[in-house]
């Protein structure tokens, strides 16, 4: 039977001690969307619910500001 | 008197007049009391999709600690602005003074092009030396 090791998924924020998860720091925020803009599941990057809810919100503030696409398709 | 964030997006036409308008509402804040306890220019950034068919504006950021009845004055100041694309104004908790991670980036790649502009000035030096020196034995 094939048996598959998949690498541990971790909570970058935990592991990191970040606090407060700020949407000013895009760079960071980039690499928690899909290339098509949306916000990737904790089920997929491991992140906790309590940061997950966090990052969320600094996406979604990101994004009203416009340092952060809300789609791929934008004119 | 609480803390608020605030983020202004300006149109990029109006950008000279950023330092007068911060200056303008820095005055309200301190004359109802408040202190401005952040101030940052982001200068003119790229938007991540168009707004009112602009794909450049200006960013700032202030943190300011004032009352309630002056925040929603210039809630509605910033909305009754026309140079004004968005505005975005957060409570926070404290009073926040160091750098934000956007502004950290701003000054590495203001630094970088300096550093790039001064390895291209000693070039150009070298070439008037040069040129100099070819008229002089012209002569």
């Amino acid at each position: 039977m094939a048996r598959f090791f998949r690498r541990r998924k971790f909570c970058r924020f935990t592991a990191e001690g970040i606090t407060e998860i700020d949407y000013k720091d895009v760079e960071l925020l980039k690499g928690y969307i899909s290339e098509t803009g949306k916000i990737v599941p904790s089920r997929i990057t491991g992140t906790s619910a309590k940061y997950q809810r966090q990052l969320a919100s600094a996406i979604k503030r990101a994004r009203y500001l416009a340092l952060l696409p809300y789609t791929d398709s934008h004119k | 008197m609480r803390h608020y964030e605030i983020v202004l997006l300006v149109h990029p036409d109006q950008s000279e007049q950023v330092p007068a308008m911060v200056e303008r509402y820095t005055n309200v804040v301190t004359e109802a009391g408040g202190t401005v306890h952040r101030h940052e220019d982001w200068g003119r950034r790229q938007l991540a999709f168009p707004i009112q068919e602009i794909h450049k504006a200006h960013y700032i950021l202030l943190n300011v600690e004032v009352s309630d009845e002056s925040i929603s004055d210039l809630k509605t100041t910033f909305r009754f602005n026309d140079a004004i694309l968005r505005s975005l104004v957060l409570r926070r908790k404290t009073a926040v003074t160091e750098a934000s991670p956007m502004m950290k980036s701003v000054e590495a790649k203001k630094a970088k092009d300096e550093a790039q502009a001064a390895a291209r000035a000693p070039r150009t030096e070298e070439a008037t030396t040069e040129e100099a020196e070819e008229s002089a034995s012209e002569e």
